[in-house]
């Protein structure tokens, strides 16, 4: 072993192929060199003794000696702590035994954390914080490349000096904005309305609420870039709400400039009750078609924890219409809940009342929740279903074979 | 990454880092797979002594990694060495540490030691349950029942909940001892056992047979056993308690049953109030009912027959003793359908009472409902475990109230092999929990392997007497 060792040490060494050693060589030895300095250094201690001997609990004198003038300092010190210093301490001792610890915590967010009613939602809170500050940091690195990329290429463009003429218009973004407003500002007058309902802030906690309100923007936005969009109302919107905050918040000034209609008044009391259909996906009925007379209402709401029958309850109250949307006439369903985001739900409605094809309206719902569209009858699916899902939780897997032998016989 | 056998000169461990594909990460790695392979304590110091030299530091993580090895081999005059160096180096440390510490010194001589530390934990945080399990086993270790039992009531106190390990622990350590005492307080272990509807498991059973055959001059006596139906010991012949509440614990649970399953935070949810109250009226006017039948789980018996005569079998095997019964189905099966035939739910309806909800309503609360309503001696028939509705219930003993009601009330259906009969599972007709009468006690226990849910009870007993 040592012999072969020693071999192919002089071999590298000897600079026959000087190159290939350092270049392609190294990844084929490299494997084979690790095992090799392993065993030898297993072997040198039996063989041969070593120089020295090892002084091992030398690291105990190393720690002792560094921390000597440190611990007249920790002494000095008052003993008693304030509970948010003791909660920075015992995060800053969870950062260094390696947990999800965000490092750069808020005054707010120490009180948020303190007041976690267990130690899973505390754990839980910090690696939510924790995560959030790795993105951030991930995003802000690529912003820093992006800008050195545009600084090199400006540098480049310099040298060049050519400036080029494009047929085109350039659209600013200005000029889109000003055109999607004045689509936006038409659908105040004739547009078709779409009611947002904003009664659910008591059955979320804040996280959800934030989240709602972030879907609601992105639906917003979406529905001012399309063709022809709705005219979105906000009922139930109590003024000073947490829903209220939220949207200061993310939409900041734009909020008093948005076109659309927010009331703290409830849809039966603008709109005929026999218009009004409640999307919910714990409906019995199921929509067929999209109807441009009626006005649809969304609940908004994220639940987290699975709140079934809420927003039914609502309409059950009011004794409003509902409808589902038919996702599984349609959709071969795998995984997942059939609630879909409040983003979602926008594109689907928009494209169903632009173009009313069913097939294209669904390609919004999420890829990993279906399988493909029902093209076939449901049977002969329904077989390829339970494979798909047979080998994706790899259970029963003989079965699954036997089955796969079933429906594709050798020829 | 396999780790070396013998301790390692500085420069061998440069040489293993380098050929490491994350040399960040190397000393964390190393350490895991030596705490794996339970690897020799001296290579690990190499290992650090290496990196004390390196970097005139040791970070947290590796010392924590370092007593865990410790730990494992019960190294105790190297654990108090890392606790000391921690305790200088860092003002607090985290609960992995403690832990580690606790465990590891309790399982020595030095465990009074690990008392102390389990003080210095309750400064900062509630101490896990492992923390108090060490120290608890440490002090009955040492015959210090007294603390032992001061601790573990401590851990009650602060909700902590002691694991079957602790509770067994204390019958192994007070076997053979006397004092009146000590009785006490393990008497008070079987009744929380009973309080929280725990079933130990064979050893722990085990462990608590021999601990009454052990008190010298009591004359115990243990035999495992199973239960009759009727609810005898076969052993002592003594009858078990029977599995009905008290007028007090019915009105308590039917009012939480109203409340928070049926109503919950919004009665839309799963009714609406006017339908309640229709089917209030119409349970008072009929009371009271002998057995209410899910009508729609009953039907679902037998997937090849159709539905209403599976549950038309049900009924007319249950009307035989001329009881009286409430079916509860929803509005679709009156419409005359392939599965619901109107002449068969005609020739039904003079055999029982039927209340058909809306579609979209629970008809799970309202049996529910009607079973409490008529009182001890009605039962009810489904093959539905009622989790969801457990969980609806707020809090522990409200649950383990309606758990002990529902196994004394529920009769389970269920087919039969072959041919139209169906096969009823009786309501059970004594309660399943430990139970004595001062000179007996009555223990079920669970083989280990067995799974069991909350709607599940054991067969298995042990009988203790007093001869």
């Amino acid at each position: 072993m040592r012999s072969a060792n020693t071999l192919l040490r002089k071999i590298v060494r000897s600079s026959v192929l000087p190159f290939a050693a350092q270049h392609g060589m190294k990844k084929d030895l490299f494997p084979l060199s690790r095992t090799l300095s392993l065993s030898l250094c297993l072997k040198q201690d039996k063989s041969c003794e070593p120089s020295e001997k090892l002084d091992l609990d030398e690291w105990k004198k190393v720690m002792r000696s560094g921390l000597q003038e440190e611990v007249s300092e920790t002494v000095s010190e008052p003993k008693e702590l304030s509970s948010l210093a003791a909660a920075r301490e015992t995060l800053e001792m969870w950062r260094l035994a390696g947990r999800a610890v965000p490092e750069n915590i808020s005054e707010e967010q120490l009180k948020t954390f303190m007041e976690c009613p267990s130690k899973s939602a505390k754990k839980k809170y910090l690696k939510y914080l924790h995560l959030k500050e790795l993105y951030k940091k991930i995003d802000k690195r690529k912003m820093d490349e992006k800008r050195e990329r545009r600084l090199e290429a400006q540098a480049q463009e310099s040298k060049t000096d050519e400036t080029k003429k494009s047929p085109f218009v350039c659209l600013w973004s200005s000029t889109m904005d000003r055109a999607y407003n004045w689509r936006a500002a038409q659908s105040m007058i004739f547009g078709q309305p779409l009611v947002f309902d904003m009664s659910y802030e008591k059955e979320m906690s804040v996280r959800e609420v934030t989240n709602t309100v972030k879907q609601i923007v992105m639906s917003e936005s979406s529905n001012r870039r399309s063709v022809d969009p709705f005219h979105i109302h906000f009922c139930n919107f109590k003024d000073d709400s947490l829903y209220h905050r939220e949207f200061i918040k993310q939409y900041k000034e734009a909020w008093g400039k948005l076109l659309i209609t927010v009331t703290d008044q409830c849809y039966t009391e603008i709109f005929p009750k026999d218009k009004l259909i409640y999307l919910t996906a714990d409906s019995p009925k199921v929509m067929k078609t999209f109807d441009h007379n009626k006005i649809y209402i969304v609940g908004s709401m994220v639940d987290k924890s699975i709140k079934r029958g809420v927003s039914l309850a609502r309409a059950k109250r009011l004794g409003l219409e509902t409808a589902a949307l038919p996702l599984e006439k349609y959709l071969l369903w795998s995984t997942g809940a059939k609630n879909l985001t409040l983003d979602q739900m926008m594109h689907i409605l928009l494209t169903l009342k632009d173009t009313a094809d069913w097939k294209k309206a669904l390609e919004f719902v999420p890829k990993r929740k279906y399988c493909g569209f029902v093209d076939k009858p449901v049977k002969e699916l329904k077989k390829t279903l339970d494979l798909i899902n047979t080998l994706k939780l790899g259970k029963r897997r003989e079965e699954v074979e036997r089955q796969f032998a079933k429906n594709y016989p050798k020829k | 990454v396999q780790p070396p056998e013998k301790p390692l000169q500085a420069e061998e461990w440069n040489k293993l880092r380098e050929d490491f594909q994350l040399p960040g990460i190397f000393e964390e790695v190393m350490l895991n797979s030596m705490i794996r392979c339970n690897s020799p304590i001296d290579v690990a110091k190499s290992l650090l002594t290496h990196l004390a030299k390196c970097n005139g530091d040791i970070a947290y993580t590796v010392l924590v990694k370092y007593l865990t090895l410790c730990v494992q081999q019960g190294q105790v005059s190297e654990i108090c060495d890392v606790y000391d160096i921690m305790k200088v180096r860092f003002k607090t440390l985290e609960s992995g540490a403690y832990n580690l510490l606790i465990k590891g010194l309790s399982s020595s001589d030095q465990w009074r030691m690990a008392l102390t530390l389990l003080e210095e934990v309750k400064k900062s945080m509630i101490p896990s349950r492992t923390c108090y399990e060490s120290c608890i086993k440490a002090a009955s270790r040492h015959q210090e029942m007294k603390l032992a039992f001061e601790l573990y009531n401590e851990m009650l106190a602060k909700d902590v909940v002691p694991t079957l390990d602790v509770l067994q622990s204390f019958f192994d350590f007070s076997r053979g001892m006397k004092g009146a005492e000590l009785q006490k307080e393990l008497f008070g272990i079987l009744f929380y056992l009973r309080e929280n509807q725990i079933y130990p498991h064979r050893t722990f059973m085990r462990s608590i047979k021999l601990w009454f055959e052990s008190i010298p001059g009591e004359n115990w006596r243990g035999r495992l056993t199973s239960i009759k139906d009727s609810g005898q010991c076969p052993v002592c012949n003594h009858q078990l308690e029977d599995s009905n509440l008290t007028e007090e614990e019915y009105s308590s649970l039917s009012e939480r049953i109203i409340k928070d399953v049926i109503h919950g935070t919004d009665t839309f949810r799963k009714t609406t109030p006017k339908e309640f109250e229709a089917f209030q009226t119409f349970v008072e006017d009929r009371l009271p009912f002998d057995i209410v039948i899910d009508g729609l789980n009953v039907s679902h018996i037998k997937s090849r027959r159709m539905q209403c005569e599976n549950l038309l079998d049900a009924v007319n095997c249950l009307a035989k003793e001329n009881a009286r019964l409430l079916v509860l189905g929803r509005k679709h099966m009156l419409i005359n359908s392939s599965n619901w035939k109107r002449e068969i739910m005609k020739e039904m309806q003079n055999k029982a009472d039927f209340f058909f909800a809306e579609n979209i309503s629970e008809d799970d609360a309202f049996l529910l409902y009607a079973t409490l309503r008529s009182g001890k001696h009605c039962r009810f028939v489904t093959r539905d475990f009622l989790r969801d509705h457990k969980a609806c219930l707020p809090d522990a003993l409200t649950r383990h109230l309606f758990r002990k009601w529902q196994r004394g009330h529920q009769i389970v259906v269920f087919p039969s092999a072959e041919g139209r009969s169906i096969n009823f599972l009786p309501a059970f007709r004594y309660d399943c929990v430990v139970q004595t009468t001062g000179d007996t006690w009555h223990i079920p226990y669970k083989n280990v392997f067995e799974e069991k849910y909350s709607y599940q009870v054991p067969r298995k007993w042990l009988c203790i007497q007093q001869k």
